[in-house]
């Protein structure tokens, strides 16, 4: 079933279009062809409430939200296995949902 | 991504993060990337969604704005005598003392992202980090820029 992963970011142009790229290359890796990745500003996550399965951030979260939330700062900083455990735990919780 | 030898600055002393901010959009502006909006925008920004990143061996920091205010997409950057201090994207409250400053103007996303993979490369890479401070002339720290932010064809 179609998912969305939503990347969100201060400005949502540097760094969430990093993250989103990184998500993306390993979906397809996956054959995971119907989950959308989406680059949003943090100013705008409250319309994605409800919508997004996975919400990646790039930068600090002050509240809870209905999905689980994946620190997205390896993609900006980390060391290749660094970046393969964020993209290995979101596969992880992408295949938990599937099996639910 | 453009970078030139104009909007590279090296030895830099600013007592904070504003002035730097001011400094690198001021060279922006006057290579014609940005518009004079452009530094404010990326000042205010700042406040609110800081952009101190804790890489190893020492912090640095990627201010950028939104694409308004961007002419052509460019990367400017400064080598801090004195770190400045930036705060932590993921940890506001916390201060970084900086070293090396990437000042962002994009307008192109979807062009730039190998570059910023490529960056975000470099800033997980504390040898390379190390290696791009020590270089003490905006030509050779073009030419390092260069070599390391080059596409694969």
């Amino acid at each position: 079933m179609g998912r969305l992963i939503v990347v969100a970011c201060g400005a949502g142009i540097n760094t969430s279009t990093l993250g989103e790229d990184m998500i993306r290359e390993r979906l397809e890796a996956e054959g995971k062809t119907d989950v959308m990745v989406k680059r949003v500003l943090m100013a705008d996550i409250d319309k994605y409430e409800g919508e997004m399965d996975i919400m990646v951030s790039m930068m600090k979260v002050y509240r809870e939200f209905k999905c689980p939330i994946v620190k997205g700062l390896p993609f900006l900083i980390g060391t290749r296995d660094e970046q393969k455990e964020v993209l290995d735990h979101i596969i992880r919780l992408l295949d938990e949902m599937d099996n639910q | 991504m453009k970078i030139d030898e104009t909007i590279i600055a090296f030895d830099v002393e600013a007592t904070s993060n504003e002035e730097l901010i001011s400094l690198l959009a001021d060279k922006l502006c006057a290579a014609g990337y940005v518009d004079e909006t452009y530094g404010q925008a990326t000042i205010t920004r700042e406040t609110i969604h800081p952009t101190g990143l804790p890489t190893k061996p020492f912090p640095i920091a990627i201010p950028h704005a939104d694409a308004d205010g961007v002419i052509t997409s460019a990367l400017a950057f400064a080598s801090m005598k004195r770190p400045v201090m930036f705060c932590n994207m993921v940890e506001p409250e916390e201060e970084l003392p900086v070293e090396l400053v990437f000042m962002i103007a994009n307008n192109t996303p979807e062009e730039q992202v190998k570059v910023l993979r490529k960056l975000a490369t470099l800033f997980g890479d504390p040898e390379k980090l190390v290696e791009l401070k020590a270089l003490a002339h905006s030509k050779s720290i073009m030419d390092w820029f260069e070599v390391e932010l080059a596409h694969e064809s």
